[in-house]
């Protein structure tokens, strides 16, 4: 048998190992890894020529977006920055290019109206027991698989019932409704920016309060306009990989970190949700990670959510995240040293309640969204006197 | 090859799913449509290739060997598969288990075809028992899932049950979608007090289906009875083996169908709750439609309660939702005086002869019952307004669902299409001009063939909607129907072939008694229904395929009988096969109901008849086409 050289036997090594490594990719048994099955981006697209032939009522032009050459638009409320040609629908399906100018189809028409508890938001440090007046039109720049709100989030302006409701009324029927703030939220409200600013404007002028419940998609310039009449936010981070964003949601990571960093440096209320997807986002490490990068960011004191995940929409092949789970990513966020963290979607846990991050001690126990007990003097803890971030009712 | 491909195609509609499409995603219709379509033409392809080749083979020892004989062997072993898989492998083995079974006389045979080349054929042979058997020993391994681990599994003739468990959390499985999880309190909780909280004294319940947590819910109210109703026995084992659900006092747990024991029973109960999935399929729509609201106010105390849920909304009730519970609505007006609507994640029907009390909350406390959720969230989630929103959404003007015409499963194709946003119009457009085309090229004989095909199986899936309407979902029945339906083609075929020298007058005939049978079942159905003995509607099975199994050999002797001729009608009579199983169960029955499907496949039989008349007329005198 002829002996085989070092340079030899190096060279079979490599080839069989590119052979095999290669393969071991379509073993397709043993450990799955989610991430990698199926299309690697589902973020949405222009809709080619789909504008319709005349503005309606509830039009209004844009906010932030440029003209440039041939008629076309780029808009600038999002990351996405659609470029539009004439006749061409944004890719959250509520903007149009009409003639060179672009329009909001989504202004006064809200499909949606409800006065909500503000821990249905979640807001758990803004103004506790208080009400919401809650709009949301059409429109989402996101293609979450497991959107909730797909009927309102994933269609266009004209494709559904709506009210009319301009920002003058909106504020008159938040007043009437006995709500203390206006919450743009269930679909995208970055994709109704204009009406949102417009009718938060008004609704400061009012007195009342203005919550912005969103994803994070929206550009630094939009954000900073908003945020002088913005009072909360609720911001979902829906993982710490931009992998997960691109295939679950059709984003990206990074312009929803940079509107975390945006609001915290504006001093604005916010709170972060984040939804545990099994299969996805429910890995410890990342969760780990995530944390680090909230406190090296944005501090201990912002609230955070954990979610739990329900079958939904088109990912409705998973099973719901175990309790545990959350459990378990709650401790290792606290352990971090993340304040206030919560559970979400898990009725009578003791992880919705509020402690003191100094005492330790219960200051608001929730009951689904009953409040039976409230050991806060203002914003200080009642035993100790700590202050706690948040937005809270005046001192009694 | 064929035994290697029906393992490999199992193995590749299992895990090139999650390679294809995002995992734990649902997928929409043309995705599906062409996954379905590239998984399994390889074996359907080889399958169709192998019935005409083995004629030429034969042809080549005996040249005079007639094609009707390999279609009559050809049926004998579809109604002998048939029976195996429907009566003995499905309550006995898993699919790769049947699979190995079903190829044994296959192998065999080819070995004994082959004894000569022994040493060739005994290596392919062993390698394709090899591939069977691995099959066998990977199935567990395609089944598991991504997180958490596999503890359950089995093969029940319903479907798949199997059982996840990540961490604590048990999740249970039906056909690979979760149903439920035993930490989903909430649905637990709404499904059992919304209607109990009703009623001043709850004594017996039926509950049609169920899910975890609710025993433990209903015995906070103390029954005398509760009886259990749950089709598949594989279900509840898992559910009470799994603490999903607990054994309480008085529970009776009953494996049949819930309308079939319903019309059986004459107790009378103070609660019925009906915990079903979304009606997508006709077995399912039979618990939504008058007859069965009809038959489950008959077994309803005066006081008592029925209550149910279809999938539900958050913050907007779009527009084929509306619809359905509109429906649901307008059909139960018949037969409640009262009907609460109440939203959430799904929308409960509460529905009563005496008023319904929208306080849930309220009505526990008076009861001193505690939950979890309800108390907590009830008043935030369902608001007045929220209640009242849902509530007016209701169009009166919205047609009733009948177990004839399932208005609901149309609007879930509806809906399902929305989900998507997509549309099958342009696939039925294709599919309607391939078949044009085809008509172009096809003889008069072929047609006749093609249409035969498409009645006989729209048949078959008209007779197995009626039974399971009258009858219940019986498994072992419906399996007769599959058994009945193939059985018919071999004496058929073997009684034409002895016949087909009476040429086109036969196909005359027997087209005219197809007709006559298909409209014959008009009023079986409409004045017949239950009254009737199965052995009625097993009988109309077997004449259907009997007169479809006699025109073949008939139409094939018509056309000389030469190899071309024996493909292009085996390939009228599966294409039309195919083409009337599609279109009856997804276009004619959802959209025009039953009775106008029986009428759409008597339209096609008769143009078959018209298209025989036609040719009939130009060989034959005038006087006799009076047929």
């Amino acid at each position: 048998m002829q002996k085989l050289s070092r340079r030899k036997f190096l060279y079979c090594s490599a080839g069989l190992l590119s052979v095999a490594c290669p393969a071991q990719a379509f073993w397709p048994f043993g450990e799955k890894e989610s991430h990698a099955s199926g299309p690697v981006d589902i973020r949405g697209r222009v809709f080619k020529n789909d504008a319709p032939q005349t503005l309606w009522k509830w039009s209004r032009e844009g906010f932030h977006y440029k003209k440039i050459e041939g008629g076309k638009v780029v808009c600038g409320i999002c990351p996405n920055r659609c470029i539009l040609a004439p006749g061409d629908r944004s890719v959250c399906r509520s903007r149009v290019n009409m003639n060179g100018t672009l329009y909001s189809l989504a202004y006064g028409n809200p499909c949606s109206v409800n006065t909500d508890p503000i821990e249905k938001k979640p807001l758990y440090h803004f103004k506790p027991k208080s009400k919401t007046f809650s709009v949301a039109t059409t429109g989402c720049n996101f293609r979450c698989l497991n959107c909730q709100n797909w009927e309102i989030s994933q269609v266009k302006p004209h494709e559904i019932r709506h009210i009319e409701l301009f920002p003058k009324n909106a504020v008159q029927a938040a007043q009437d409704a006995g709500g203390k703030s206006i919450a743009y939220t269930y679909s995208e409200p970055t994709t109704f920016f204009e009406y949102m600013l417009d009718t938060a404007r008004l609704a400061r002028e009012k007195g009342l309060a203005n919550l912005w419940i969103s994803n994070g998609y929206i550009n630094k310039k939009p954000l900073v306009e908003l945020c002088k009449v913005l009072d909360g936010a609720n911001v979902n981070l829906k993982s710490f990989s931009d992998a997960i964003y691109r295939k679950l949601n059709g984003g990206r990571l990074q312009p929803v970190l940079n509107t975390f960093k945006t609001l915290h440096e504006l001093k604005i209320h916010f709170e972060i949700t984040n939804l545990v997807v099994p299969g996805y986002v429910d890995d410890p490490e990342m969760v780990k990670e995530m944390c680090r990068w909230i406190l090296d960011n944005l501090g201990p004191d912002h609230p955070l959510h954990f979610l739990r995940f329900f079958p939904r929409y088109k990912l409705d092949r998973l099973p719901p995240t175990p309790v545990s789970a959350l459990e378990r990513f709650r401790e290792i966020a606290m352990a971090e040293g993340i304040h206030y963290v919560y559970l979400g979607n898990v009725p009578n846990h003791k992880g919705n309640h509020t402690y003191c991050h100094q005492c330790g001690k219960l200051l608001i126990e929730r009951q689904g969204y009953y409040i039976p007990t409230y050991n806060l003097d203002g914003n200080r803890c009642r035993f100790c006197n700590t202050i706690i971030p948040g937005v809270w009712q005046s001192k009694t | 090859m064929l035994v290697v491909l029906s393992t490999v195609q199992i193995l590749a509609i299992r895990v090139l799913r999650d390679i294809f499409f995002i995992h734990g995603s649902s997928v929409g219709f043309y995705p599906t449509l062409a996954y379905t379509f590239f998984t399994i033409a390889p074996y359907t392809l080889l399958v169709g290739f192998v019935l005409p080749y083995s004629l030429f083979i034969l042809r080549n020892d005996t040249p005079d060997y007639p094609g009707a004989r390999i279609y009559i062997m050809d049926n004998l072993g579809d109604t002998g598969g048939g029976a195996l898989f429907s009566f003995v492998l499905v309550y006995l083995v898993t699919p790769f288990w049947a699979i190995l079974l079903a190829n044994l006389p296959l192998i065999f045979a080819t070995c004994l075809l082959f004894s000569r080349r022994s040493a060739v054929v005994f290596l392919a042979a062993g390698i394709a028992f090899s591939i069977l058997l691995g099959g066998v020993l990977l199935e567990r391994e395609t089944l598991k899932p991504s997180v958490g681990e596999l503890i359950y599994y089995s093969e029940s003739r319903y479907g798949r049950v199997a059982v996840h468990r990540d961490a604590e959390q048990y999740t249970l499985l039906s056909d690979g979608v979760p149903l439920f999880s035993n930490q989903n309190v909430n649905m637990a909780e709404e499904a059992i007090h919304y209607p109990l909280s009703q009623l001043s004294r709850v004594q017996h319940i039926l509950l049609i289906s169920a899910e975890g947590g609710m025993m433990a819910e209903i015995e906070k109210y103390q029954p005398e009875t509760v009886d259990y109703v749950e089709l598949d026995p594989q279900i509840s084992t898992v559910l009470f083996k799994f603490g999903l659900i607990n054994k309480i006092s008085g529970l009776n747990v009953i494996h049949q169908d819930g309308r079939a024991f319903l019309t059986e029973s004459d107790k009378i109960y103070d609660a019925i709750i009906i915990n079903l999935p979304e009606p997508t399929t006709f077995q399912i729509n039979r618990f939504f439609t008058d007859r069965f609201f009809s038959l489950a106010k008959n077994h309803l105390a005066p006081h008592g309660v029925l209550s149910f849920s279809i999938q539900g909304f958050d913050n907007y009730l779009a527009e084929p939702q509306r619809q359905k519970l509109s429906s649901l609505y307008n059909t139960l007006m018949d037969y409640f005086e009262h009907i609460l609507l109440l939203p959430g994640h799904n929308i409960f029907f509460i529905c009563r002869s005496l008023p319904v009390e929208m306080d849930i909350p309220a009505r526990l406390a008076q009861k001193k019952i505690s939950t979890r959720y309800v108390g907590a969230f009830f008043y935030g989630n369902l608001t007045q307004e929220r209640i009242e929103y849902l509530n007016e959404a209701v169009d009166p003007t919205t047609p009733k669902n009948s177990d004839d015409s399932p208005r609901l499963i149309r609007l879930m194709f509806s809906q399902w299409f929305a989900k998507f946003a997509t549309s099958p119009v342009g696939f039925f457009a294709a599919l309607s001009l391939l078949c044009l085309i085809y008509f172009v090229f096809i003889t008069k004989e072929e047609f006749v063939l093609f249409s035969t095909g498409a009645m006989v199986m729209g048949s078959e899936i008209i007779i197995i909607f009626v039974f399971e309407i009258f009858f219940g979902y019986i498994y072992f029945q419906i399996g007769m129907i599959v058994t009945v339906f193939l059985a018919g083609l071999m004496p058929g075929a073997f009684l034409g072939d002895r016949f087909s020298g009476h040429g086109i007058r036969l196909i005359g005939i027997t087209d005219s008694l197809l007709i006559v049978l298909m409209g014959a079942l008009v009023p079986v159905i409409w004045y017949g229904g239950d009254r009737l003995p199965v052995t009625v509607y097993l009988a109309f099975g077997f004449g259907v395929s009997l007169l479809c199994g006699f025109q073949f050999p008939v139409a094939l002797a018509l056309r000389g009988g030469g190899n071309s001729a024996v493909t292009r009608t085996f390939s009228a009579d599966l294409i039309g096969a195919a083409v009337g199983i599609l279109f009856t169960s997804v276009v004619l029955i959802p959209w025009f109901g039953i009775i106008w499907a029986v009428a759409g496949l008597i339209a096609l039989k008769i143009i078959s008849l018209l298209v025989v008349s036609i040719r009939y007329a130009k060989i034959i005198p005038k006087k006799i086409l009076i047929l």
